[in-house]
């Protein structure tokens, strides 16, 4: 076999209490897309952090070209030649986007910046790139699919042999993932290794040439035996087969819960009209910035927003949270670390947070009561046990999104906004997440699903809205709506103010 | 084991560092200093303290919500000038005048808390107002000199015993009681944290964010004003230059404390332990014989090792581990 670009032999990491990396070895070819795959906590994020030079291994060795290298920081990794896209973005907003691109090595001329020169080199690489972004605009105006593609355009402006993007496209809409694919395919046939880190698997088999597949610390499957195909890969992943992607239940009724007529908000709902009814998963379709987190936020009340809700054919009046979750609505928002979860309280408190009067007594919180019903909510719906006595940025992303939602069951919440509930966290944690929708819909409750995942959203959803320009433009039966359908209506959102 | 694991729970406690701190200075101050275990200096310190401890109470809160407090020095100052009008000016009994200043603190704090939470003027920048704001009414009255020997028995507010102990020990024990039982067993506690550690969050739970923000400033006004009364009765006196720089003791009580200035983090009850570090401090310095300007500085270096120990926490708790040995294994096995 021939000497691979770059070579891990037999990585092991260990933090105090658990063995991150125990025994990794992969071979990374030039030209090659290698994925590495895994449920979060199996060591992922600790090999690209050892690849980068974050960490240093306990014992094993990395190779360039067979020869054994030491990556002692992540500015000695970026000079031998690995570039990495982290999930966790590193731009500086207030600054413009060329200055971003070439942070810390600003092109000089004598002892002053060469602005003019800066300015062309960074317009160059993002032509190279596609990207259609004026490199003197602030990074902070971006929308976040545009951000993305700075940080990978800086990634990739230093000339790097190994290329590390981990989750690129958790916040990219199906064009930005297109132009990424054509751009990683052309770095690849540039000679560059990529590996390749992401939790969507239609778009690993559709992307990358390779996959390993990691399972608590170690390779579960080697690149070699590694089938591309979503079943396989996911047996590997979680150890056994699952017979059911997306375990859907129909559990809708004919009864309306909530009625929406003209929602309008300043920040992006024009005019959304649907209404769901009791038991029934009714999915917002369509591109990112088409105003479905938008409408989720003015229905919510986190947004001043008009227009006529009405509940079982009363109508409420929601000016803000509060309103709404006196009316029995809940938002699982989008960005669960920003707008969800409280990283200072445990996972109690966190679940508690919005019915406090629930565990009320006289003017007391009774703190016993509140650990005997939040720890049945930890078992019942199967979150770490660490969650009880552990703040919950200590906590994986998929335990966290169950905090988030077992917030609004404590809450005794009828009508769950759920916005990209299961961006980010890893298979298994997806299912429980589905099941828990199940048991939502069999109670009775109405879930709005607002997902980019759209194989997702089709299965899901009993009928799925199709979204443009902040109004529900079409409704169907999630089984009259395909793939190629959602990307369409993506593609004509331009003609959608007119249409609509 | 149980031994390691009893140790580890205590050292697991926030109060647990403030706390060992404490300790350590205080041995120092005794082995250095004989007269500091003098009856008479132990007295002073806990007269000292009170006043220091009580104000703390609320920059604590407001440091909870993700806030900051400047401006309690230049409200005690006219405050205290405030009392002085009272009584002396306007000829109040002792109570009216007293449950006067309180209402004008509280007052003085619902402004703070109107223009931070409503008008979304920064905490910071409110309160700098207010520090320069205070000062100047406190120079309008009386025509912006001090005022002397207020009132017989206004000293006894400070100086009173009860069951043979001074009453500012009853007004800490209460003070710190009830505001321990408010952050850590009421409603409003809970959302103060809530508040301090993910506004959005918060906001998304239907915690009104704006009320619990004005809340925590009129508690600031309270205490602040609490203070101002404590001060004059100490002085039986009203001055402009009163309470200068307590502002930062009590930033500095509850930063030593382990409140973090990101919010949403730290304990009324450890904001005395804070209290205490810096008033023994001083103490010991000034039984010393130290110049104000060094002591200034050590306060300074107090503050930085405080923080400094805090941000190097989980660092060292992480070498203590593998100390005691925790045992390596692989996660989900």
């Amino acid at each position: 076999m021939a000497t691979p670009l770059w070579e891990l032999v037999n990585i092991c990491k260990a933090f105090p209490g658990v063995r991150a990396n125990d025994g990794i070895s992969i071979r990374l070819n030039a030209g090659e897309i290698h994925a590495l795959l895994g449920e979060n906590g199996c060591g992922k994020s600790t090999l690209i952090k050892i690849l980068s030079g974050v960490h240093s291994p306990d014992t094993g060795e990395i190779r360039l070209n067979g020869r054994p290298i030491t990556l002692g920081s992540p500015i000695d990794a970026r000079s031998k030649g690995v570039a990495t896209v982290f999930q966790e973005f590193s731009l500086a907003p207030t600054l413009t986007v060329a200055e971003n691109i070439f942070l810390g090595r600003y092109p000089r001329r004598g002892p002053l910046v060469d602005w003019a020169k800066m300015r062309s080199e960074a317009a160059r690489v993002l032509t190279s790139l596609e990207i259609a972004i004026d490199p003197a605009r602030l990074v902070g105006s971006l929308s976040v699919a545009e951000q993305q593609l700075v940080e990978i355009a800086k990634a990739i402006s230093v000339d790097a042999t190994l290329l590390i993007l981990d989750e690129p496209t958790t916040a990219l809409g199906e064009h930005e993932i297109a132009v990424l694919h054509r751009l990683l395919r052309r770095m690849k046939n540039r000679g560059v290794a990529v590996l390749y880190i992401s939790h969507r698997l239609d778009e690993v088999v559709e992307l990358v040439d390779t996959a390993t597949i990691l399972k608590e610390g170690r390779v579960a499957s080697t690149a070699d035996a590694t089938r591309l195909d979503i079943p396989s890969i996911v047996t590997a992943m979680i150890g056994a087969s699952v017979e059911e992607h997306y375990p859907k239940v129909r559990n809708a009724t004919d009864e309306v819960l909530i009625a929406v007529s003209n929602l309008r908000s300043a920040r992006g709902a024009r005019g959304a009209s649907f209404s769901v009814r009791k038991g029934e998963v009714f999915g917002l379709g369509g591109v990112i910035g088409s105003g479905r987190t938008e409408i989720a936020r003015a229905l919510f009340g986190a947004d001043p927003a008009s227009g006529d809700i009405r509940i079982e054919g009363r109508p409420v009046r929601i000016r803000n949270p509060r309103d709404a979750i006196a009316a029995g609505l809940a938002l699982v928002p989008e960005n669960r670390k920003f707008d969800g979860l409280f990283f200072n309280f445990h996972g109690g408190p966190n679940i508690t947070s919005a019915a406090l009067g629930a565990i009320r007594r006289l003017f007391l919180l009774d703190k016993r009561g509140e650990r005997r019903i939040t720890s049945d909510f930890i078992q019942d719906l199967e979150i770490s046990p660490a969650a009880a006595h552990k703040c919950v940025n200590l906590l994986s992303g998929g335990n966290q999104q169950k905090i988030v939602i077992a917030r609004w069951l404590f809450a005794g919440s009828r009508v769950l906004i759920l916005d990209e509930p299961t961006q980010g966290i890893d298979i298994g944690a997806k299912i429980a997440v589905y099941r828990l929708v199940n048991e939502l819909t069999a109670r009775g409750c109405a879930v709005i699903l607002i997902s980019s995942d759209h194989s997702e959203l089709i299965a899901m959803s009993d009928r799925i809205g199709i979204v443009r320009n902040g109004a529900v433009v079409e409704t169907l039966p999630a089984s009259q709506v395909t793939h190629a359908h959602l990307v369409q209506a993506s593609a004509s959102a331009d003609g959608a103010a007119t249409a609509a | 084991m149980t031994h390691h694991s009893a140790l580890r729970r205590l050292a697991g406690q926030e109060f647990f560092g403030p706390l060992l701190a404490l300790l350590i200075i205080t041995l120092i101050v005794t082995v250095t200093t004989p007269s500091f275990l003098d009856p008479q200096n132990f007295r002073n310190i806990a007269l000292q303290v009170s006043i220091l401890s009580i104000v703390a109470i609320g920059s604590t809160i407001v440091i909870i919500t993700g806030g900051i407090d400047l401006s309690p020095g230049s409200m005690i100052a006219f405050l205290t000038m405030c009392l002085a009008v009272f009584i002396k000016n306007q000829g109040l009994d002792l109570a009216p005048a007293i449950a006067l200043t309180l209402l004008i603190g509280c007052a003085l704090g619902i402004v703070n808390g109107v223009l931070v939470a409503y008008v979304g003027i920064p905490a910071f920048i409110v309160t700098l107002a207010g520090l320069s704001a205070f000062k100047g009414l406190a120079l309008t009255l009386n025509g912006g000199t001090p005022a002397f020997s207020l009132s017989e028995q206004l000293g006894q507010v400070f100086y009173g015993t009860f069951l043979g102990l001074p009453l500012p020990f009853f007004y800490v024990v209460g003070g710190y009681l009830l505001f321990t039982i408010i952050m850590e067993h009421t409603r409003l506690g809970r959302e103060i944290y809530a508040v301090g550690g993910n506004e959005s969050a918060a906001r998304l739970s239907g915690i009104n964010v704006a009320r619990v923000r004005l809340i925590a400033f009129s508690f600031a006004g309270a205490c602040a004003a609490f203070g101002a009364v404590l001060l004059s009765a100490r002085l039986n006196s009203g001055s402009p230059n009163y309470g200068a720089n307590i502002e930062l003791q009590a930033i500095a009580a509850a930063v030593v404390g382990g409140a973090s200035l990101a919010g949403g983090r730290g304990r009324v009850m450890s904001t005395l332990i804070g209290s205490l570090i810096i008033v023994v401090v001083q103490n010991g310095l000034n039984l010393n014989a130290v110049t104000t300007s060094m002591q200034s500085l050590t306060i300074g270096l107090i503050i930085l090792i405080a923080v400094g120990l805090d941000v190097w926490r989980a660092r060292i708790g992480r070498g203590l581990a593998r100390l005691i040995g925790t045992n390596t294994r692989r996660q989900g096995a």
